[in-house]
Parts: structure tokens; sequence; C-alpha cells
């Protein structure tokens, strides 16, 4: 925490002003010595001269945002000339010349505020823990009845150290929202900064603003497939850990949800180490959860009135209810199974009913068969996250945990599947978060690879457009959005706009290059493109320049540590894998009993009683897997046909 | 010392003026002939440096001083001086690094007290201001009170690096020198010291005549002259001497690099000649640029000068506007 006992360091550097670099209310240039511990970011106090009385007690806090070094040579030549031509001799001269390091820093915050007037040449300081609290305005949320402040990281500089917090009310709404992180891939930062965040917000996330829960989509390889196991920490992490009130510990409530690969009973996802795969709920989705965000899985030409039309009149009035097909066939469609058999009933009334024409109930064929051609792709190209048949197993809505975090592992998930599950949760958490019947006030979603959901360019998707209705709107809700990307101008800007604090890590040259880092200087885009791990930059409503700050590795296992020691399991074969999901119900079943049980029946079907049993979540498992199984038919004998000879007998004559 | 006692003047009466004349350049040796003594040879022959082992003295103090000054009134035609004179050592030790270890200022006021109004007179006692008086008949004519008082801004100043200088030497390190920008003749202590050297960069004074001159002022670039003996003047103490060229003069003219060294008379400083020489010629880098004196002036005498007139008074130097009359606007 804050430490206002630390002393008053000596002055480190001067204010100086000239008629070419004068000092003005917003910048202002400082000489150091050339030994010093002054660099690009550092926070420094400047104390007014206080030879005039306005400026008598004045102090402003700024921030290096670059640095000069030159001497007293008037130009390049004079030391050619110095050393004769020669390099060597012109390390070898006498006397060093005098040289300046010229620090210029954007002004963080006037004390007093007003009359806002330039800088006083004045002495500069390093600051302190609570310099760089007033600095950034940190005062503000840190004391009082009700801090709102989360613990960011440790602003570092010349041995000096301070924590660093952003607000609660900035960060997670009311008053401004989201976070977005970009960063070059392959450095362990922006996954590992989120992880660190989450961690602090749920250890400081002020009472008086209720609960709060996180829902991380996992995108990419193991990368948060291992929140709830303790990763491995240094010295050095521990004691950020601990100079920032935070807990090093692994989140405690933790719930993963993946999508079955598809043969419909191994999950898809990495975290299939024996030890750990009990933990992992399937992702189960069926025809309601699938039609409700039908828009997401047509692409933008499909997007027409007509099959928009036909669309809602099969969620309005077929699905979930008993509908009469107009050629003789009554359908209670629940499930794709259903909706395929009312399809071909409509594509046979058509045909067989000769001059009816080719609409039914006011929509053409061809409208049917493309709605019905998407519908049914999707259940192929994300089979194991969309079930043809059978009940659906889905997120806890209403009943979310405070201080949990919730991880639906998409990575390995086609990218059509993954839009769907986006887009599904996002809008479910909207739609309880309204409601307020959530089981908690605020939700973090993390996305990362925000660039694919929501990109600078390209169609206007379902996904892009739900992004940035929460970006724009989400504060108001406790839907709070967490995006992560490597390159953040490849993101529609309403989306990062919208996010109230930017982080930063490293960063590629070529990004630094765009017009959007055009507010940075030099040094400043230098330092991120060579910002070591564990290092971020940090802009936040409450600082007026962006902070350099660093974190501990977060205390979770990371993911290919987490790999390597929780190794995913080998795909069981499908008894194996129907036993084990028994047995996670119901640790009373006997495998033997249910593989003798499921030999030699369709898998469709056991698929159907094994959903069934794991969404009733009966007291004896077995027991309602087998009756939802059913009796085994036998399979009757096939009867012999009369086959009526060939009038020509085929000659056995080859030629 | 602030210039108050300038406001109490002109609250006293006198015409307020804005005057500055033009920059020193620097104390000047005499401007005449005195002649020499051979020391080192039977007459002035010319040394090469090529091969010779540098002196190379674990630590340098390089002495320098400035002096401002500007006419600040007049009381009928007698000009008053504020005058600032600074002078400071800078120790170069083993970093390579100068660092200030002495320095000194003195602030004075040159006119002639008893031109003035009572007024003014009483104004200056009162202020406490050290008062430095130039002769009634100089005082009586403007085109030579100027000069006059130049002088006395000259000697201040010169008796200022003295002061400083003597009081160094008591602190010297066995390996450790002192290099004054000038002569060292004035002071019996700094002439008779082994490790004080001084360095003259201006070339007034004329110690040779004949083809010995022409040897001296013709001397390529990295050789010295022998060591001699400059003859006696006045209160001058005994001191040997010898030149230096730091840069070939050939398209430049016959000063162009030339420092004339002085120190104390003994013939250790006649066996030192060459390797001292050796090391005043590794001073020519850096290069004491943009001083317009570069080519004689070590850099480490430039950067006193610098770090002298980076604190001096900032209201002593020549204001950057014209000298217009001013509008009234």
């Amino acid at each position: 925490m804050i430490d206002k006992a630390s002393p008053q360091p000596p002055p480190v550097g001067r204010v100086v002003a000239t008629e070419q670099k004068p000092a003005t209310p917003h910048q202002f240039h400082f000489w150091t010595a050339n030994e010093t511990t002054i660099g690009i970011g550092a926070i420094v106090r400047v104390e007014g001269a206080g030879s005039g009385e306005q400026e008598a007690g004045k102090v402003v806090y700024g921030v290096v945002t670059d640095g000069f070094a030159y001497s007293d040579l008037a130009t390049p030549l004079h030391d050619v000339v110095g050393a004769e031509g020669d390099p060597a001799r012109a390390a070898e001269s006498p006397t060093v010349r005098q040289e300046i390091r010229l620090w210029t820093a954007a002004v963080l915050r006037q004390q007093p505020e007003e009359p806002l007037q330039p800088v006083p040449l004045g002495r500069v300081h390093v600051a302190t823990d609570t310099d760089v609290a007033q600095a950034l305005r940190m005062d503000a949320y840190l004391d009082g009845t009700e801090p709102t402040a989360i613990p960011v990281g440790l602003y570092t500089s010349g041995g000096l150290e301070a924590p660093v917090y952003l607000d609660a009310d900035f960060l997670l709404g009311p008053e401004a929202a989201h976070l977005n992180i970009s960063g070059v891939s392959g450095l362990a930062t922006k996954t590992s900064a989120v992880e660190f965040l989450l961690g602090s917000i749920f250890q400081h996330f002020p009472p008086h603003k209720g609960r709060i829960a996180a829902v991380c989509f996992n995108v990419k390889g193991p990368d948060l497939c291992f929140l709830d196991r303790p990763g491995v920490l240094e010295d050095e992490d521990r004691r950020r850990y601990e100079r920032l009130a935070v807990r090093a510990q692994p989140f405690e409530r933790v719930r993963y949800y993946a999508p079955f690969k598809a043969d419909g009973v191994n999950l898809n996802t990495l975290r299939t180490h024996p030890d750990l795969v009990g933990d992992v709920e399937p992702l189960v989705w069926g025809l309601r959860e699938v039609l409700d965000y039908a828009e997401v899985l047509l692409n933008r030409d499909d997007i027409d009135a007509k099959a928009d039309a036909f669309i809602d009149f099969l969620s309005d009035r077929v699905v979930d209810k008993e509908f009469d097909d107009g050629f003789g066939g009554a359908h209670r469609v629940v499930t794709f199974a259903d909706l395929e058999r009312l399809f071909r009933s409509i594509f046979d009334g058509l045909e067989l009913g000769g001059g009816r024409g080719d609409t039914w109930r006011t929509h053409h064929i061809a409208t049917i068969r493309k709605v019905r051609n998407r519908l049914s792709n999707i259940s192929t190209r994300a089979k194991g996250l969309v079930t043809d048949d059978g009940p659906s197993n889905d997120l806890p809505w209403g009943r979310f945990e405070d201080r949990a975090v919730y991880v639906v592992d998409v990575a390995n998930v086609d990218p059509l599947g993954q839009d769907l599950v986006f887009a599904r949760i996002v809008s479910k958490l909207r739609e309880h978060l309204e409601r307020r019947d959530l089981g908690v006030e605020a939700v973090v979603v993390f996305v990362d690879e925000l660039n694919k959901y929501a990109p600078a360019d390209g169609p206007e998707t379902y996904v892009k457009k739900m992004l940035l209705d929460i970006s724009e709107r989400g504060r108001y809700l406790g839907l709070v959005l967490f995006g992560a990307e490597q390159f953040r101008s490849q993101v529609h800007r309403r989306v990062v706009g919208n996010a109230g604090t930017i982080v930063f890590g490293r960063m590629d040259s070529d990004e630094l290059a765009t017009p959007g880092y055009q507010v940075l200087s030099p040094a400043i885009k230098i330092k991120l493109a060579t910002l070591p791990i564990g290092e971020l930059m940090v802009r936040h409503p409450h600082f007026t320049q962006p902070i350099f700050v660093r974190f501990p590795r977060p205390a979770v296992l990371r993911g290919r540590d987490g790999v390597e020691r929780f190794p995913p399991a080998a795909d069981l074969p499908f008894e194996d894998a129907v036993v084990r999901q028994l047995v996670k119900l119901d640790r009373r079943v006997r495998p033997n009993l249910v593989k003798d049980l499921i030999v030699d029946r369709r898998e469709e079907d056991v698929r159907r009683a094994l959903a069934h049993t794991r969404q009733t979540r009966p007291q004896d498992a077995f027991a309602h897997f087998k009756k939802h199984l059913g009796g085994r038919v036998a399979a009757a004998p096939a009867t012999a046909r009369e086959s009526v000879p060939p009038l020509n007998p085929i000659s056995d004559e080859p030629y | 010392m602030s210039h108050s006692w300038v406001d109490a003047i002109l609250a006293a009466g006198v015409v307020p003026a804005s005057y500055v004349p033009e920059a020193s350049v620097g104390r000047t040796d005499l401007e005449e002939f005195t002649g020499a003594d051979p020391v080192e040879d039977p007459e002035l022959r010319v040394h090469s440096l090529d091969g010779v082992r540098a002196l190379a003295p674990a630590a340098v103090g390089f002495l320098d001083g400035i002096e401002q000054w500007r006419v600040v009134g007049y009381a009928g035609v007698t000009p008053i001086v504020r005058a600032y004179v600074a002078a400071a050592i800078r120790l170069r030790g083993t970093d390579r690094r100068p660092r200030t270890i002495a320095e000194d200022a003195d602030e004075l006021a040159i006119t002639r007290l008893d031109r003035l109004p009572d007024a003014v007179r009483e104004a200056l006692e009162r202020a406490g201001v050290r008062v430095v008086e130039i002769s009634a008949d100089d005082a009586g004519q403007p085109a030579r009170a100027l000069p006059a008082a130049r002088i006395e801004v000259q000697k201040a100043r010169a008796a200022l690096e003295r002061r400083l200088a003597e009081r160094r030497l008591s602190g010297l390190g066995s390996d450790e020198w002192l290099v004054v920008d000038g002569v060292l003749s004035d002071s019996s202590a700094l002439s008779a010291h082994p490790r004080v050297l001084g360095v003259v960069k201006s070339h007034g004074a004329e110690y040779f005549a004949g083809p010995e001159l022409e040897r001296a002022l013709t001397l390529p670039a990295v050789r010295r002259t022998s060591v001699f003996r400059p003859k006696s003047r006045g209160a001058r103490r005994d001191i040997y001497s010898w030149y230096l060229r730091l840069w070939p003069w050939e398209g430049n003219d016959l000063l162009y690099g030339l420092l004339r060294v002085e120190a104390r008379a003994h013939p250790e400083t006649v066996a030192r000649a060459s390797g001292i020489s050796a090391w005043l010629t590794a001073e020519r880098a850096p290069l004491a640029t943009p001083d317009r004196r570069w080519d004689r002036l070590l850099y480490p005498i430039h950067d006193v000068e610098t770090y002298l007139r980076a604190r001096a008074p900032r209201d002593l130097l020549p204001a950057p506007g014209s000298r217009l009359p001013r509008t009234g606007t």
C-alpha cells in the first residue's frame, strides 16, 4: 500500500526553460546529472522556486516522456578534427566534454490546480509513494469511506517504487469501463496481465459495489485452462504482491466449460488430464439456443429480409410448439432432428402437392432451403457444441457466483462456432444483467484476439455489433469488456475508443508507426517496442499521461506449464468416455455395467441418454441413464426377397 | 551583492546608462619587446615532440577568470562602471571530468569619487560596494575613462585569479598540477612552484628578433622551441618559457595554434619541457569550439570560463536588442 512515511529524496534535477524550449502548463524540461536514475516514464515532482508569491508552495508532477543528451560540441566535424580522424583517439582525450542529460516531462498534475500556469523553474525530485498517488490523482479514490482502488502494478524508477491503482468506478463502471490491452504475442504479457488484474479485482472490488464474476473465452491453446492451479512465483513476484497488497493465490472458484469433440463424448479442451477433467462442464446447445442467434450463423449475403422472416417464423411459431405443417403432419420441434423432419415434410408436401406453387406459409421454397442449409450446416461445423438431438448444457444463468471465473474454452472450435458461443454468452449476460438476475452485479468478459471479433474493417457482423454495443453501453449494466489483441490499430476504433483503461505491452514497431500512436513521443515508442516481460504502459481516465508499471507474474499456472504438468489425456474410446461422464455424475457407477449396457447401441441414443442424465443429475445416474437409453431392440432378420430372373440370362461367355 | 547600489545611485541623481563594452579577449601579454636569455640551447631551436612521452598527471587543476562590466550611469560626464570579476579552479581527475574545487567572485564600482555629487557618493558609501577609482585625468575625459576603467577591471580579475591560485597551492597534491590561463610571473608563489604552468595564448610581448623570432613564429605543428628565460620586467618574477605549436599555422596566421608556456625557472623545467609540451598537445582534444580562440584555448580552460559565465550576473551581458532609442510605448 501507499507508504506515506517515506522520506523526501534530495533533488535530482532542475527545470530549465529557454525561448526555444519554454516551460508551459503542460510540459517542461529539466536537467539532471549524467549519472541519474531518471528515465523515460519516471514520475517527478517539481517544487516552485518560491521567488514569486504564486510559485511558493506550488508543486507540479510530471512524467518523463523524452530525453536528450548532448555536449558542447559545435559540430561533429570538430570531434573529427580533435581526434585527427582517429575514432580511437577521440575516446582518449584528456577531458570529457561537458554534456547534459535534458529531459522532457509532461505535466500530470499541478497543485494548486488554479491558476493553471507554466511550470516553475524549480527543483526536481523523484516521486515518492505519496507523490505518485497525488500525481496520478489516485488520492481521490484511495482514501475516503468507500475507496475504489484496484492495484494494477508497481511504478518503479531509480530504486523507488510505488503502487499504482485503477479506479474501479472507471475500470468496471459506471463512470467509465472496459480495458483494452495490446502487445505482441508470445511474451506472456497480455494474458498474464489480465490474469493478475482479475485476481486483483476479485480481492479489491469494493464491497459497496456488490458481487463480480468473470467470463473468459479461451480462444487459443491452453492459456486459461489452469486458472485454479498455483503457478511458480519468484521472490521478486512475491515481494511485488506484498507491496500491492494482493494475495498471491490462484482463483478460488473457476468453472470450465468446453464443447464436445465431434464424437459427442470427449471434451474439446486441453484440460483433459484425468485429475482435472472432472471440473470441466460440457457446453452443449440445442436448436433453441442456436436459433435465437441464427444471425450469427448467416454471412452478410445471407441476411436478407426473407431469410430473416423465415427464421423469425420458426422461432416464434414452430419451435417448442405443437405445429401443423399444412400437409397433414403434426410436429413438435425441439431439436435439430425435429426441425429436419419438419423441413422434409414441407419439401415433400410441396413436391407432392402438384400445383400448390413454390411457397409455404408465404415463404418461398428457396428461402426455406437456404435457411435449412445454414442451420444444418452449423450442426455439422460445430458438431460437439451443437447437438442434433438431446438436451443442452449451458452456463449457470441466474446462478453466477461472486468472485468466480467462468472459462469457456473454444480454442479448438470452428470459427463459426466460436462466434456463436461468444455472441450467445455475451447476449445472455447482457439480458440477465439488465434484469439483475445473473447472480452478480458485474461481469468482466475477457476476449483475446479482439481484432478477430471486432476488426477495424470488414463486414458488420453480429458479433462486431454486439461488441460495439457492450463497449458503448455495457458500463451501465456492469458488463465490462476486457479485450486483448496484438494490433490495436486492427480493432474497431469505437471498441478500443470506449475502453476507459488502455494497457500496452511490448509493441511492434510497425504498429507504433500507425496514426493511433502519434501522441506518444519517440522515446515512449522506443520504450514500448522494447518493453520487458512484466512491464506495461497504462492509460486510465485519472492519469493525464500514460504510466509504466510492473506487475508480478500471475499466481496461476501458465498454460504452457499446465500442459506440461497436466498433459491432456488422449481421447477415450466411446465407451470409456461415457463411463467417465457417468462416474463424474455418480461415483457409484460401475464401468463394466455401463459398457455392457451400451455395447452395440447406437451412439446417438447413448449420447442422448447421457445428455439427459447430465442435465437431470439424478441420484442414481446409472438407473436414469439406463431408463433413457431404453430397451435393446433386437435386430429383425432380413427377409429373403424373391428375385425376378432376368429375361436374358447373362452368358458365361466373356465375349 | 545585488545591484541594489546601482538603484541607489540612480535614485541619487545619476543619469542611467546601459553600455557594455566589447568583451574582454582575456588578459593580454605585455605589448612590448623585452628580450630573452637562452636556457636550454645557445639560441632558439625547434624541438620535435615525436615519440616524447607525455607527462600524465593524475589530477590537474585549471584556473581561469572572467570579467564583465557595464557603464550603469553618468554623473555629468564621469562614468560609473559596475564590474564583476570571477575566477575558478576546476580539477580534472582520473574520470576526466572537471569539477569546481575553488571559486571566488567580486563586484566593484569604478569611477572617480571626487567628480560625483555628494548624494551619489554617499549612496555608494552606504551601499558598501567596493569602489575603485580611476585617475582624475582619465575621469575628466570620457574617451580615456572607459579604457582606464577597463584596466582596473583587468587588474581586479588578475588579482582575484592570483589569490585563488595561491590559496590552492597549499592544497596541491603531490601528483597534481595547476594550469593557469595567463602568465605566472605576476606571483612569486606561482612562478616558484614546480607543478604550476602558465599558458599564454596572446602574444603581445616579443622576446626575440630576427631569425630567432622567425623560428618562434613559424614553429611547425607539434613542435616546441628551446626553453628561454624572458628578461625581467618590473616586478615580474624569474620564469622559464617556451613556445609550443598545437596546430599547423600554414593557411592561417603566424599566431595560429601558438602557445607560450611558463614554468618555474629551474633545471627540472628544462628536463620536463618536452613531456609537458606533449601533454599540452594532447589537450588539443576536445576542441574548445565554439570559442573563436579555440586553436590556442585548452578545452579545460574553456570549461572553466563556461562555468564562470554560467554563474555570472545575467544583467551584465549585452542586451540582445538594438540600441535604438525607445519609442516610449
